[in-house]
C-alpha cells in the first residue's frame, strides 16, 4: 500500500475545514456596524484550507519518504507503539468520566494508582508502592489546593453522601 | 520614577513571601531543566496553577525563578552526565562534558554557573534600559500596525520553529481558529458552538496550552515501554564542590566571548520563538570561529562553555523585552506569563510598563534577584538532583498528569476545563506525531483574539485596507513577515545559488523602504545604511556570479 501519511492528515484537514466553513454561515449576524462575527474565522479557516491543499499536494507530488508501510497499518503493531499513551488517554476519561462521582480526592489517587500499575506493572510489591505513592502525591497536593491556595476542589458524590 | 523602582524593589527584596516563593520557583526551575524530557516551559507551566492565589508580582516573580533556574539546570545534567537536561544546553555538553572527564568537574560546573549568572546579569541591564524605551516606539502603533506585528509574530514563529513550513503554517492557523471558538468579544456572537454551552465561553487559554504543551509532552515521555520504567538516568553522576573563585577569574579573562555571547542570546530572544535552543548553538559557534584555540573546541575549551551558557541566559531577558514592552510572548515561557498577567486582569502591550510601572519594575528586579537565587542554590539542587534522577519517568508523568488535572480545575472550577486540556493533549500529541510544531499552534491561541480585535477595530476606524500597507509600522512588520516565511527556503538552499546570494542584500533593501516613510532623522539615518550596505552586498554577489 502506497499512502503516505501526510496525505490522510490533509484529506482528514480538508474535510474539518469544510466542516467548518459550513458551519461558519450559521454564525448570526446582529447588523452592528463594523466587522462581521464570521469575517475573520473565514478568513483563517479560508487559509488553512488553502495551506491543506497545499500539504495535500505536496505529499501527492513529492518522493514518498513518509509513506505508511505494513507495520503502521497492523492494528496490533498500531497498538503495542500506542500502548501506553492509549493508557494514559483510557485512564483519563474513566477517571474525568468517574470525577462527579469520586471526587478529586478519591478519583485522583484511584486514577495515579491505577496509571501507575497499568504503566509500571503488577508485581505486589510494586503495587504496594503505587499506593503509597498515589496516596501521599495526591494528599499533598489536595491539601495545597484547598487549604493553600482555597480552591474548592470536587467533593464527589461519595464524600457528600459520607 | 525612584520612587517606584524603590517601592518595586520593596515588594520583591523585602517582602518574606515572595522571597520565599522566588527560592522555591528557583528551585524547582533548576531541576526541571535538569531532568531530561522535562523542559523549562514544562516546569514554567506546571508553576502555573500554584500562582492563581498569588498577586500578580508574586506569581510573576515565581515564575521568573523556575525560568532563570530552568536555563542553569540543564548545565548539571550535561556536564555530569554527558546528557543536555533542555535543548538549551545542547551545545554546553560539548565542551563542559570533556572538561568533567578530564578531572575539573568543579570548574566545569563553576564555568557554566557563572557564566550563566554574568549572561543573565547583562541581559537583566539591557531589559531594563530597552523595554521601556520600545514600548514607547509601541505607542506609535495603530490597530494596523498592531494586527500586522502579530502576523510577524506567527510567521517567524513558523519559520524558526524547524520543520516544514507547510506544517508550521497550518498548526498557526488552527491555533488562530481555536481561538475564534465560543462568543467573539466584539458582537458577542455565539461561533462554532455546536449547540453546546460549555463552549460558548470559548476555550480558556491555559488548560489549551496545558494540554498542548504539557500534557502531550508526558505521554511523549513514557510513550517507550523500557524508558519509562527506567530510572530518569542510568548515570546520575556525584556530588562535586563548585570552584568558584578560578571561575570568576577565568570567565573575567573572556569578557570578550561573554559579552558577544550575552549579545547573541538577547537578540535570539527577542526574535519570537527563538529561544535559547538556538541562542547557545550560535553563541558556540561564534565562539569557536572567533577563538584562536579552535581546535581545543570540544576537547574542553573554557570558551566553549562559556559561550552557551551566557547566550542561555541572555536569552531569558531577551524574551522578556518583547512581553514587557509590546505584549507579544518571545516564546512559550513569556507566554505562559502573559496568561498568567492576563488571570490578574492586566493586559500587556505597549502601555503596560506606563499603566502598571510597579509591576513592571517588579518584574525586571525579581530578573535580577532570580540570578543570585540561582549561584546560592546549585549546590543544594545538585543533592536534590541526584535523588530525583532515580524515579522511573512513569512515576513522574502518572503523578504530573494528576497534578495537571487539579491546576486547570483551579482556574475557573469548571470540569469542562480539564476536558478541554484533555483534548488539547490528545491532539498536540498526535501533532508532534504527524511532525507539526507546536509553538505557532500556541502562539495562534495567544494572539488569535488579539489579532482578531485589532483587525475589527483598524476597519471599525476606516474601510481602506490600504492602510495595511501605506502604514510604515504596518508594512515593516507585513515586509518582516513574508522575509520570514521564505527564510527557511533560504536556509534550505544551495550556498552557492542565486537566491541564496541574494535574499539577505535584497531583505535589507526592502526594509529600508518603511524606515524611509516613517520621517524620523534617526530611523533614516539607519535606512540608509540598510539600503547602502544591501546595496553593498548585491554589488559583491552579482559581481562573484559573473567575475567577466
Amino acid at each position: 500500500m502506497n499512502i503516505k501519511k501526510d496525505t490522510i492528515v490533509a484529506i482528514f484537514l480538508l474535510l474539518f475545514c469544510g466542516i467548518m466553513i459550513n458551519s461558519s454561515f450559521d454564525i448570526e449576524d446582529p447588523g452592528y456596524q463594523g466587522m462581521k462575527a464570521s469575517f475573520w474565522p473565514t478568513i483563517v479557516l479560508c487559509l488553512l484550507s488553502i495551506m491543506c491543499l497545499v500539504m495535500l499536494i505536496k505529499s501527492v507530488v513529492t518522493e514518498a519518504e513518509n509513506n505508511i508501510n505494513s507495520n503502521d497499518t497492523n492494528l496490533t503493531n498500531v497498538f503495542f507503539k500506542f500502548k501506553n499513551a492509549l493508557i494514559c488517554f483510557l485512564m483519563f476519561v474513566i477517571f474525568l468520566a468517574f470525577l462527579d462521582y469520586l471526587g478529586m480526592l478519591i478519583g485522583g489517587v484511584l486514577f495515579v494508582f491505577g496509571l501507575l500499575t497499568m504503566l509500571g506493572g503488577f508485581e505486589l510489591k510494586k503495587i504496594i508502592k503505587h499506593f503509597i505513592i498515589s496516596i501521599i502525591t495526591i494528599g499533598i497536593m489536595w491539601s495545597i489546593f484547598t487549604f493553600g491556595l482555597k480552591v474548592i476542589l470536587p467533593e464527589g458524590e461519595i464524600l457528600r453522601i459520607w | 520614577m525612584i520612587d517606584v523602582i524603590l517601592q518595586a524593589f520593596a515588594s520583591i527584596v523585602l517582602d518574606p513571601v515572595t522571597l520565599g516563593l522566588m527560592f522555591i520557583g528557583t528551585l524547582a526551575g533548576i531541576l526541571a531543566g535538569a531532568i531530561p524530557g522535562f523542559t523549562i516551559a514544562m516546569g514554567v507551566i506546571l508553576t502555573l496553577p500554584f500562582t492563581f492565589g498569588m498577586t500578580a508580582v508574586q506569581g510573576l516573580a515565581t515564575m521568573l525563578g523556575v525560568f532563570v533556574g530552568g536555563f542553569s539546570g540543564g548545565l548539571m545534567s550535561c556536564m555530569l552526565t554527558g546528557i543536555p537536561g533542555t535543548p538549551s544546553s545542547v551545545a554546553t555538553t560539548f565542551d563542559g562534558f570533556p572538561l568533567v572527564r578530564s578531572g575539573r568537574p568543579g570548574l566545569a560546573l563553576g564555568l557554566g554557573l557563572w557564566s550563566s549568572f554574568f549572561g543573565g546579569m547583562i541581559s537583566a541591564v539591557i531589559l531594563v534600559a530597552l523595554a521601556p524605551q520600545l514600548a514607547f516606539l509601541g505607542l506609535e502603533f495603530g490597530p494596523w500596525d498592531y494586527f500586522s506585528l502579530i502576523i510577524f509574530a506567527l510567521t517567524i514563529t513558523v519559520s524558526l520553529s524547524g520543520g516544514n513550513i507547510t506544517k508550521g503554517l497550518i498548526a498557526g492557523l488552527l491555533g488562530l481558529f481555536a481561538a475564534t471558538v465560543g462568543e467573539d468579544e466584539i458582537n458577542g456572537v455565539a461561533r462554532f458552538t455546536f449547540g453546546f454551552d460549555e463552549f460558548k465561553q470559548g476555550f480558556a487559554f491555559l488548560p489549551v496550552l496545558i494540554g498542548l504543551f504539557a500534557f502531550s509532552q508526558l505521554l511523549t515521555d513514557v510513550e517507550d515501554d523500557k524508558r519509562a520504567k527506567s530510572p530518569l538516568m542510568s548515570q546520575s553522576g556525584a556530588i562535586v564542590k563548585v570552584e568558584h573563585r578560578q571561575a570568576i577569574l577565568i570567565i573575567l579573562k573572556r569578557w570578550v566571548n561573554l559579552f558577544r555571547s550575552s549579545f547573541i542570546g538577547i537578540f535570539t530572544g527577542i526574535l519570537p520563538a527563538a529561544g535559547g535552543s538556538i541562542s547557545n548553538i550560535l553563541a558556540y559557534d561564534q565562539a569557536k570561529k572567533a577563538s584562536p584555540n579552535r581546535s581545543n573546541f570540544g576537547k574542553g575549551e573554557y570558551d566553549g562553555v562559556i559561550a552557551p551558557e551566557a547566550a542561555n541566559n541572555a536569552t531569558a531577558g531577551g524574551a522578556l523585552i518583547m512581553m514587557m514592552a509590546l505584549g507579544i510572548p518571545g516564546d512559550i515561557v513569556t507566554a505562559v506569563m502573559l496568561g498568567a498577567l492576563m488571570i490578574h486582569n492586566i493586559i500587556p502591550g505597549p502601555t503596560f510598563i506606563q499603566d502598571e510601572p510597579l509591576l513592571a519594575y517588579g518584574v525586571f528586579i525579581a530578573f535580577f534577584v532570580a540570578h543570585f537565587f540561582m549561584v546560592g542554590l546549585q549546590a543544594f539542587s545538585l543533592r536534590i538532583f541526584l535523588l530525583v534522577t532515580k524515579i522511573p519517568m512513569y512515576v513522574l508523568a502518572s503523578v504530573i498528569l494528576a497534578y495537571c488535572a487539579i491546576g486547570v480545575f483551579a482556574l475557573h472550577n469548571v470540569v469542562f476545563d480539564i476536558w478541554v486540556m484533555f483534548f488539547f493533549g490528545v491532539i498536540g500529541y498526535f501533532m508532534k506525531k504527524l511532525g507539526f510544531p507546536l509553538a505557532p499552534m500556541i502562539l495562534g491561541v495567544v494572539l488569535g483574539k488579539l489579532a482578531e480585535l485589532n483587525l475589527a477595530r483598524a476597519t471599525g476606524i476606516s474601510d481602506d485596507i490600504l492602510l495595511f500597507i501605506s502604514r510604515p509600522w504596518s508594512l515593516f512588520f507585513l515586509l518582516m513577515a513574508i522575509i520570514s516565511v521564505i527564510f527557511p527556503f533560504y536556509q534550505d538552499a544551495r550556498k552557492d545559488s542565486l537566491f541564496s546570494k541574494l535574499y539577505v542584500p535584497i531583505s535589507m533593501i526592502i526594509l529600508s523602504l518603511p524606515l524611509f516613510l516613517m520621517g524620523s532623522p534617526v530611523r533614516m539615518i539607519v535606512a540608509t545604511i540598510l539600503v547602502l550596505t544591501g546595496g553593498y552586498f548585491l554589488y559583491k554577489r552579482i559581481s562573484s556570479l559573473n567575475p567577466n
